[in-house]
């Protein structure tokens, strides 16, 4: 059996957790190719909805990144990510989901080493969990190729 | 006419440029080194709400030099100031960088090529840099220096190693150092501190012990880009400390070396402790001061916090000396005030409190701007025109008009804008 | 073929910093695939001026109606692309930055093929989100080039001042029936001795002499409405009896410089009034002539540093230092002692000034919390840390150092400007650090003691400090917007008012559209783009624009996509 590549969706704040991404980069600190960033300029943006529908695609593993308590270039906004995500933790649960694919980290625009280091323990937590469940059952009619509209609401 | 020199590109005189611009006013800001950011650049996090200094000075650094109004001359000097106010005009030196700094993107494809190996001045000289370097890794401008100290093509006309790298074709080590003139209405110095030598004070063992180290290497070695990568280890074996002595007022309120008090060690070793803390919640930290002073914002609420949640333990003393065992564990040595009794503690690693002191090239510069110092060395001001130096249309905000924290350099500087602005731009409309 | 916006995708080598590890003509190739995209091009560093060229020829000559770039990081190259859209007549919100490099090529070096992988990833969720790109506009709103300053003490003068020469009118509103503050009421200033009400009194001329600066005193903000660069302002009198004065004002920004009061120790050590005073009636004393004492004791941190109000008052020590030093002027043979627990003379001027006290030979003895003072009738009973002893100083009089403490109606004023104080009611600013004189909200600073207590040195910075701050909102003619803000769909709004209680900016703002009928509205120049208000909206009404919830999740499904 080929090893199990989780794919990971990472939700990355523009002012801190972003930039500690670039800075990985800079640094050249190796982590897993698992994850994918999506750029947002506040944890605060990230909406049950957005995790929500990242497990419905098939994600193995959601990663929501901001800066730390007291550094959220809008005041508040990483306080808004930590009820969404704690929020979001019980719905999974509900669907029957383990918790430990959603994950929240504080990483600083200073941390590359810590970005390239949650990147891999993160995936490997993912890989520990094999699967989502909901990949399985996932519909493959929203793939890319046969979509036209992208209007999904 | 409508100009500003603002000389110094640490966190002072990067807020006073960026107010100055959002007024309209042109600016040039000076910076001797190869990028601005300052000693900020270099501290891990900042007291007292613990932020990460990085993530909240990068995007200043970034907005200066985006902003239409400010022109940047890094790895630069003032060295000619004629004039008056309204009307000076000002000589900058820019030394050859030997890089082409509209071709080079920064993306170190040289600097991994390069041979030499020289000690990172950025990271207090713990960890090795190459020869062609970017500053540090979130510089501005994005753009490598070559350090003809330790370049073998400048020292020897050998090796070119970064001009095969360079696909931009940014090298030219025919790059000569060049003047600008620049006419302003009025000048901002801003030119920073610098720590006292605590070779100066032998009884501390920081020459002699490895596991002595001054507050400011402290700050890189605990943070994440520094050279552990944000682990608190020893230098001299790589093993992580678990106690750690934070010594105050070293050369500080000392007549024999700076009588003044550094303004801000009290709490920037209170914050080192609690770092210690987070980064181990096992490391046991001692704080050796004389007199405790937290008198800032938030300040008082900080240290009872450090001592309430992260067990920092405060010692009323005076350390009389450091000498070290066997296996290089720095013994302190101080009289407790508490009980005026000699006593001894061992721990992992110990913090010099260095003082904040002028720095060596401010007394020239002062000469060149024709301005006075105080009798400690640092820029002359009067406390009621607090950012007035003695010559009129010259202002000084930050550390260079005496010891100060951040959030009382960013006030000085938005100050030293506001008296600037005074003489130049759109005054009476 | 999909109908659709006409994509373009510019793939950057960065010399080999991405084309070293990432198979870049297999990107270049896979983009060419994906729906929408019409011109795709490999560039050796797209940030060239060659590569801004090729974009802008390109956008002309392709009619491309979206540009994504491949290469390295938004953070730093973002606008120069946007700026190359721009001047190609694109509208700049209709530019995508693929980051393929920092976080990909950089990262995966020694795997190439799961980094090209995750590159072509990568510029498949950049494109399904360029195709849902609108352009954004930026407003803009005039700026009323005046200022207000609450608080005529020194520091709203001085500010006021600074301001009136740059050439801004200034309103400056005084609650008092006289400028001058708090300094009316000291003697000498420390450090240098100088009379108090001297320096006030020049700056009160220079005020008054100034034809931009418009005196209200004995008056009172009553109202505050509007928003950066224009606010509107009430302004009521509050002489008794009542006159019922009132102007309306509009201004660019205020400065609020209302101050502190001394803490008046009620019940703590035997104050009395009399043998028993604080260093504020000491100054009193000084002033009109009726100091007689020859033994001095002088308290420190009196109701200040213990668990009912944590803070050092910063102002204290020196306070002392300064009329100790006083009384040794006017009596050489008397004797001063200062109890303190720490000496809080910071820096070069104050370490200074403490010596010269030593030298004076004024006493200083180290108490703490554990023994605190007693003053009983004929002495002050004192352990001294230091001599671990315990002393009995027969005084003549008894001197509290008490701390400065918030205004009363401060709470009131920050109710009507938005903006927070702290739990011992002083104004808390944006950021300690960074904007230690603004506020969240834009256009409003803050100076002086109404802050925090401080020195007048630093006090008077603070006044040049927020006149900067305020100058650089009013020299602008406009101010503009971001593009980046959220919108409201009204007819999906309910008038919830969620969005209102989690912006901290003060951004969306109910308002009645019909008897009964709320909806929410956003002023674009005050909205910052986080986006926290379009998460917390529980209808959708709420849209953060150029991360609206299709273009996230659409990046969420390419992602993920095959």
């Amino acid at each position: 059996m080929g090893e199990f590549r989780p794919r990971i969706v990472v939700f990355a704040c523009n002012w801190c957790s972003y930039a500690g991404a670039d800075l990985a980069g800079v640094s050249r600190m190796q982590y897993p190719p698992t994850t994918r960033v999506i750029r947002v300029m506040c944890s605060g943006r990230v909406t049950p909805g957005f995790i929500l529908e990242s497990f419905r695609q098939g994600a193995d593993g959601v990663l929501v990144t901001g800066c730390h308590p007291g550094d959220c270039h809008y005041i508040s906004g990483n306080e808004k990510a930590l009820a969404t995500v704690e929020r979001t933790k019980r719905l999974l649960h509900l669907l029957g989901l383990e918790t430990d694919r959603l994950r929240l980290e504080w990483i600083s625009a200073a941390e590359g080493a810590r970005f390239a280091r949650v990147m891999t323990q993160f995936t490997e937590q993912v890989r520990a969990l094999g699967p989502s469940p909901l990949t399985e059952h996932a519909t493959r009619s929203t793939q890319y190729a046969t979509r036209d509209t992208p209007h999904h609401r | 006419m409508g100009e500003v020199l603002v000389i110094g590109g640490g966190i002072a005189g990067i807020q006073a440029a960026l107010d100055l611009a959002d007024m309209g006013i042109q600016v040039h800001l000076v910076e001797r080194l190869p990028s601005i950011g300052g000693r900020m650049a270099q501290l891990d996090k900042t007291f007292p709400t613990n932020d990460c200094s990085t993530c909240i000075l990068s995007p200043k650094m970034n907005d200066c030099a985006r902003h239409p109004n400010i022109t940047l001359h890094t790895y630069a000097e003032v060295t000619g100031l004629e004039g008056e106010v309204g009307d000076f005009s000002a000589t900058i030196l820019k030394h050859p960088r030997y890089v082409d700094e509209t071709k080079c993107t920064g993306c170190g494809e040289c600097a991994q090529k390069c041979p030499a190996r020289v000690p990172d001045t950025f990271d207090m000289g713990m960890r090795r840099r190459r020869a062609i370097y970017l500053y540090f890794s979130q510089a501005v401008p994005q753009v490598m220096t070559i350090d003809p100290d330790h370049c073998i093509y400048l020292r020897r006309s050998k090796c070119g190693a970064c001009v095969l790298a360079c696909q931009r074709e940014a090298i030219d080590f025919e790059q000569k150092a060049r003047t600008v003139c620049v006419n302003v209405g009025a000048v901002v110095v801003a030119t920073g501190y610098d720590f006292f030598d605590p070779r100066g004070l032998a009884q501390f063992g920081y020459e002699r012990c490895p596991n002595v180290i001054t507050a400011l290497e402290y700050e890189r070695l605990v943070s994440a880009s520094g050279p552990t990568e944000g682990h608190l280890l020893r230098i001299s074996d790589g093993r992580p400390a678990k106690r750690i002595g934070f010594i105050q007022c070293v050369g500080s309120r000392d007549v024999r070396h700076q009588r003044f008090c550094s303004a801000v060690c009290c709490m920037h070793s209170s914050k080192q402790a609690v770092l210690a803390a987070e980064h181990d919640a096992g490391v046991e930290s001692y704080v050796f001061y004389t007199d405790f002073r937290a008198s800032g914002k938030g300040f008082r609420e900080y240290v009872a916090r450090a001592e309430r949640e992260y067990g920092v333990h405060y010692v009323r003393s005076r350390v009389a000396r450091i000498t070290e065992d066997g296996n290089h564990n720095p013994s302190i040595h101080y009289e407790d005030a508490e009980t005026s009794r000699p006593a001894r503690m061992t721990v992992d690693l110990a913090v010099l409190a260095t003082s904040l002191i002028p720095r060596p090239t401010t007394a020239a510069l002062a000469q060149v701007l024709g301005i006075e110092m105080d009798p400690y060395g640092f820029v002359r001001t009067e406390p009621f025109s607090p950012v007035d130096t003695t010559r009129p249309g010259i202002f000084a905000a930050g550390c260079c008009r005496g010891p100060a924290d951040i959030p009382e350099s960013v006030m000085q500087a938005s100050a030293a804008a506001a008296r600037a602005a005074r003489f130049v731009g759109r005054g009476n409309r | 073929m999909s109908e659709g916006p006409r994509i373009g995708v510019f793939i950057c080598h960065c010399g080999s910093n991405i084309a070293g590890h990432v198979d870049v003509e297999a990107v270049e190739a896979y983009a060419r695939t994906l729906p929408g995209v019409v011109f795709v091009q490999r560039n050796l560093y797209t940030c060239s001026d060659a590569g801004l060229s090729e974009i802008k020829r390109a956008i002309a000559e392709e009619g491309l109606e979206r540009v994504v770039v491949a290469a390295c990081t938004p953070r730093t190259h973002e606008p120069l692309f946007q700026e190359a859209c721009r001047e190609a007549g694109l509208n700049p919100y209709l530019f995508e930055f693929v980051n393929i490099r920092d976080q990909c090529s950089w990262v995966h070096m020694q795997e190439p093929e799961a980094a090209t992988e995750k590159a072509k990833d990568l510029v498949r969720m950049g494109v399904v989100k360029a195709r849902l790109l609108e352009p954004l506009e930026e407003q803009e709103v005039e700026v009323e080039p005046a200022a207000l300053v609450v608080g005529g003490g020194m520091i709203g003068m001085t500010a006021a001042l600074n301001l009136a020469e740059r050439g801004f009118a200034v309103r400056l509103v005084e609650r008092g029936p006289r400028l001058g503050g708090l300094l009316l009421r000291l003697d000498k200033l420390y450090p240098t001795h100088e009379d108090a009400r001297a320096l006030v009194a020049k700056r009160v001329a220079e005020v008054e002499a100034h034809d931009r600066i418009e005196v209200f005193t004995s008056s009172v903000v009553s109202e505050i409405k509007g928003f950066v660069g224009n606010y509107e302002v009430k302004i009521t009198s509050n002489r008794q009896p009542a006159t019922g004065n009132q102007h309306s004002l509009r201004v660019g920004a205020i400065i609020v410089a209302t101050g502190a009061r001394v803490f008046k120790p009620e019940g703590l050590y035997g104050y009395d009034g009399q043998r028993v005073i604080t260093q504020f009636e000491l100054e009193e004393r000084f002033r009109t002539g009726g100091f007689d004492a020859e033994r001095v004791v002088m308290i420190q941190c009196v109701g200040a540093r213990i668990p009912e109000r944590p803070y050092c008052s910063r102002i204290c020590c020196t306070t002392a230092i300064k009329n100790a030093l006083q009384i040794r002027e006017r009596q050489p043979h008397a004797q001063v002692y200062i109890l303190y627990r720490d000496t809080e003379t910071q820096g070069t001027r104050y370490e200074a000034y403490y010596t010269r006290a030593r030298e004076a030979g004024i006493q200083f003895i180290r108490y703490s919390l554990r023994h605190p003072p007693e003053v009983t009738d004929e002495r002050v009973v004192v352990y001294d840390e230091l001599l671990g002893a315990r002393l009995g100083i027969p005084y003549d009089l008894v001197v509290l150092s008490t701390p400065l403490v918030a205004c009363e109606d401060a709470r009131e004023l920050a109710q009507m400007l938005k903006v927070p104080v702290d739990e011992h009611g002083f104004f808390l600013e944006a950021h300690v650090k960074l904007r230690p004189l603004d506020f969240a909200t834009d256009g409003i600073y803050v100076a002086g003691t109404a802050r925090w207590p401080a020195h007048l040195e630093e006090t008077i910075t603070q006044a040049y400090g927020a006149a900067a701050r305020a100058a650089t909102i009013l020299s602008k003619d406009r101010i503009t917007s971001s593009g980046v803000v959220a919108r409201v769909d009204e007819a999906l709004c309910r008038g919830c008012s969620r969005c209102v209680e989690v912006c901290e900016f003060g951004a969306p703002s109910l308002i009645e559209t019909a008897p009964g009928m709320k909806v929410a509205r956003v002023n674009p120049v005050m909205c910052k783009g986080c986006g926290a208000c379009a998460a917390a909206c529980p209808t959708g009404a709420m849209t953060a624009m150029h991360f609206t919830d299709e273009q996230v999740t659409a990046m969420v499904r390419a992602a993920l996509g095959h």
